[in-house]
């Protein structure tokens, strides 16, 4: 029986990646025997996915300080929709294989993409985006040590103005920076191959993490013929639009493609440029905003409670509080400083009660955590700035005096 | 003589409290021990189905019956899965297989009070025509032992010659067909893919309904071909057929090929006119072996028809006689394809080899498969290949397309039933039944019903005479899409036309001795 969600997970994907929503697409049984698929088929999409022809547009910065950032475009070939199979844990000491249903004939999403992109770079950067649109419309928690995101990467090489060369497929990549790696190893290795004179194999690689190679996978039985045949029990599915829709349709049974995208949340592209517009931060600033989970409401939050403009804020927050984040590998929802008191120093500032070095001073000790208000820490370290004119006389005076000692 | 009433008359007397349910139970219990000889059942679930008699007796006591199957004892065809009893399909694949779930009709004859007597025998995995290639032995047609069959027989001097001489019961639904027709129960589950239940209600002298594709939801029927698979009804006479029809029939949220529309349960009328109706006569029915005696019974069943004011026409179906190698192609390849899950690791039959999963996999399924089964596996693939799947697959796909079409355009042209035999004739002795393979008899067999399940249609077998040999033969109607309300009108008209004798069974005492090498030995669970 299909999962309403999954279709609608599907719908709201391909919009957002701007394909063509097919209207009517079919389910097909692919046949082979393996201990994780208990049916000896897996249900997918072969013949007529649920969405085709869409587009991918992620940004890169040209260099490491973040100072430029150029926006690239990989097309998405098809979504489809189909079953997982179990896990399969291999014991090589004992001889024999572990298999865990559990996930078996759970709905996943295949996104098939073009090979438009050129480095580990790139494959990074447009997945990394792939997976903030998930995350942002809800379709998958997309995270990659948890399976939620799986990523496997095609690679070939060619000479400029030659038909792609063989590619191969690689696997077991567990994370964004992992698929980097992995495929720079894989063009490496391509071209050194190519240039000794060999050739490349049609064949599945997997990544190893701890060596930083791919390594050639067992032998999945050399050529196989999946027999693919329509899933006879999954009638077409028919998606609808406002226009299509029959009058007399019970709103429990059909999507509508149109509601559907009448209901998308803004895209990460389009709230970085929402951020951008309202706040007057760079873009660099926006990117990083969003690319770090909850840093994007922390910023608007601290904003939304003090005066000091917002192109300000973002310095403390990029450059203070994301750095001793990342210092402690800590999220954003683990900071010891809410974005109350960051605010309520902020203001602080603001008010020129204190200078900006006596600032940070303070956001040192809050780091602690021990509870206290950013004004507590300043009465106990006597960090306030002097307003009295006739003070700051004598002090200076006081100053002028001991150097004329000397 | 209770229980040689009809459904409706049983369920009749239990609200009037002139038997109870246990008492109708314990009888019918009684009554399959002295019939095992007839191999109809696999189990017999003789503790809980006097469990569901005693709640079904509190609440006739109590007043507040469930409906008109509260208290009556059927049985389902062991390809239909019943939690905490034992699913076999007739295979060493799933001896010992106890299923944890249950099929959706039959939860549905449990939920309306029903008693479930035990699960019947059938050909392994619902494949043949005879229900003779079971794991647990070849199921025998009650008409063998009945006095119309003996007294037409040639008279033997020894009683072995008298065992030899026992008929089949038709398949694949031959366990349910005997039950019903000997009287053990008052219907049954079946299946129907190629004609599995109307096939051995013809022979059995029994109700046999092939509802519309996409009426009565297939979840927990272990599927042989998914676009082809029906559950199929078993009764004494065909209102007994409209009640439980009534009862199973709907949209099933855990079958996406069953129809969203809201089902409504009728009563049969009484028809006693039917000048409005067009009967058609396809006359490619007229099949190669179709004996003599069956064409003039289909003959005179078209002039009774035409007497009482029907308009009777000769039709035709130009496609028929391609359906027996389109059905051949789609039918191996989607039981291929459904066979796939039988590797032994999660449930059933596992073998021993532990050289690897490859060769765990290929000696469970030799060792768990019959012939019948394996060959039409190895045939299904090999359709299925890429380089073959055009030119069969899909080429069968589209005859398919044009079977059907055959009916549609006849139905279009005011036709509103299809009068056809049911068999080429009737049920075989099983020495001579055996003497050919599995493919070769059901290729026979199935011609005259399965195009019915290549179209989708509802079908009915009637029981209408016996023979010259004292067995029955049935006539098969076939209606519109989602027209069973016509289609049981009509045959429940002509049902009455006929007027079937009853079987007159033997008794039967001295059959209980004898041993039975095939024989599953009595399994009360």
């Amino acid at each position: 029986v299909l999962n309403r969600r999954c279709v609608e997970a599907a719908v709201m994907t391909g919009l957002a990646l701007n394909c063509s929503i097919n209207k009517k697409s079919l389910f097909d049984r692919k046949h082979y025997f393996y201990a994780d698929l208990p049916a000896g088929y897996q249900i997918t999409q072969q013949r007529v996915p649920i969405a085709v022809n869409g587009s991918l547009s992620y940004s890169l910065c040209i260099d490491k300080k973040m100072s430029q950032m150029v926006t690239k475009t990989v097309r998405i070939k098809q979504i489809q929709l189909e079953q997982d199979s179990g896990k399969s844990l291999h014991d090589d000491t004992r001889s024999q294989t572990l298999v865990d249903l559990n996930r078996a004939g759970v709905g996943l999403m295949e996104v098939v993409m073009e090979p438009d992109m050129c480095c580990g770079e790139e494959a990074a950067a447009a997945v990394r985006e792939l997976q903030l649109i998930l995350q942002t419309l809800g379709s998958s928690q997309a995270v990659m040590a948890e399976g939620q995101l799986r990523v496997d990467a095609n690679v070939s090489v060619h000479h400029a103005g030659e038909p792609y060369g063989v590619r191969t497929e690689v696997k077991n990549i567990n994370s964004i920076r992992f698929l980097a790696k992995a495929v720079d190893y894989e063009i490496q290795r391509q071209i050194e191959e190519l240039e000794n004179g060999g050739t490349i194999l049609n064949e599945t690689r997997a990544f190893d993490s701890k060596l930083g190679c791919t390594v050639p996978m067992r032998d999945k039985e050399g050529e196989q013929d999946y027999r693919f045949m329509p899933e006879p029990n999954l009638p077409p599915l028919i998606l609808y639009d406002a226009k299509s829709l029959p009058a007399n349709m019970n709103h429990q049974q059909v999507i509508n493609i149109d509601w559907i995208h009448e209901r998308l949340p803004d895209l990460p592209s389009v709230k970085r440029e929402k951020l951008v517009e309202q706040y007057g931060i760079l873009p660099e600033h926006s990117f990083t905003l969003l690319n770090e989970d909850g840093l994007a409401e922390f910023f608007e939050s601290v904003v939304n409670q003090t005066q000091m403009k917002p192109k300000k804020v973002i310095g403390w927050i990029l450059n203070d509080l994301l750095s001793y984040l990342n210092q402690h590998s800590l999220t954003v929802k683990e900071s010891p400083v809410s974005s109350f008191l960051l605010a309520d120093l902020l203001n602080l500032l603001e008010k020129k009660e204190i200078s900006s070095t006596a600032a940070k001073r303070v956001l040192a000790e809050l780091w602690k955590g021990e509870g206290k208000t950013p004004l507590e820490i300043v009465k106990e370290q006597k960090l306030e700035l002097l307003q009295d004119q006739k003070e700051l006389e004598q002090i200076c005076q006081a100053v002028i005096d001991g150097q004329e000692n000397e | 003589a209770m229980l040689r009433a009809s459904l409706r008359q049983v369920s009749a007397a239990l609200k009037e409290g002139r038997v109870t349910p246990t008492e109708l139970c314990q009888r019918c219990l009684a009554l399959i021990k002295s019939t095992k000889f007839l191999n109809a059942y696999i189990t017999v679930t003789e503790e809980t189905a006097l469990k569901q008699a005693e709640e079904s007796d509190e609440r006739y006591k109590r007043g507040q019956p469930l409906g008109i199957l509260d208290g009556i004892p059927v049985a389902v065809k062991d390809n239909f899965n019943t939690a905490g009893i034992e699913t076999t399909c007739a295979s060493n694949m799933l001896k010992g297989y106890i299923s944890p779930y249950n099929a959706t009709v039959v939860q549905k004859l449990l939920d309306r009070g029903a008693v479930l007597l035990g699960k019947t025998n059938l050909d392994e995995f619902a494949m043949g025509s005879g229900s003779t290639d079971g794991v647990f032995g070849p199921v025998r047609n009650p008409w063998s032992y009945s006095r119309q069959y003996k007294d037409k027989s040639v008279p033997k001097s020894h009683a072995e010659d008298e065992e030899s001489n026992w008929v089949i019961a038709g398949g694949s639904s031959g366990g349910s067909a005997a039950a019903v027709s000997s009287f053990t129960c008052f219907a049954a589950l079946g299946s129907d893919t190629g004609g599995s239940t109307r096939n051995p209600a013809a022979h059995c002298g029994v109700v046999g309904l092939k509802p519309t594709y996409g009426l009565i939801s297939r979840h927990g029927l272990i599927p042989l071909v998914n676009s082809m698979d029906v559950p199929g009804i078993l009764t004494r006479c065909v209102d007994d057929a409209a009640v439980l029809l009534g009862s199973l029939a709907g949209h099933d949220p855990k079958d996406s090929t069953t129809i969203q529309d809201e089902f409504k349960p009728f009563e049969l009328p009484n028809l006693t006119d039917v000048s409005k109706f067009s009967i058609g006569i396809p006359k490619e029915y007229h099949a190669p072996g179709l004996s003599s005696e069956i064409l003039a019974l289909w003959s005179k069943a078209a002039d009774i028809f035409k007497n009482a004011g029907a308009k009777v026409v000769e039709v035709s179906l130009p496609h028929t006689h391609y359906s027996i190698v389109c059905y051949h192609v789609l039918c191996t390849a989607e039981v291929a394809s459904n066979m796939a899950r039988f590797d032994g690791l999660e449930y059933g039959h596992r073998s021993d080899r532990r050289e690897s999963t490859e060769s765990m996999y290929a000696a469970t399924r030799r060792e768990g498969f019959n012939d019948v089964v394996r060959g039409r596996i190895l045939s299904g693939n090999y359709f299925l290949l890429k380089q073959n799947y055009e030119k069969y697959f899909v080429k069968a796909q589209k005859v398919r397309r044009l079977i059907a079409n055959d009916f549609v355009k006849v139905f279009r042209s005011g036709v509103d039933i299809l009068l056809t035999p049911t068999t080429l004739s009737d049920a075989a002795p099983y020495t001579e039944f055996i003497l050919e393979d599995n493919r070769t008899r059901s290729a026979q067999d199935d011609i005259l019903t399965q195009a019915a399940n290549m179209a989708g249609l509802p079908a009915i077998n009637v029981p209408t005479a016996l023979s010259e040999r004292g067995l029955p033969v049935g006539l098969q109607f076939i209606g519109r899409s989602f027209q069973e309300k016509q289609l049981l009108t009509v045959a429940k008209w002509f049902e009455k036309q006929v007027q079937f004798p009853m079987i007159q069974l033997e008794e039967v005492k001295r059959h209980d001795n004898a041993v039975f090498q095939h024989q599953k030995s009595a399994s009360f669970s």
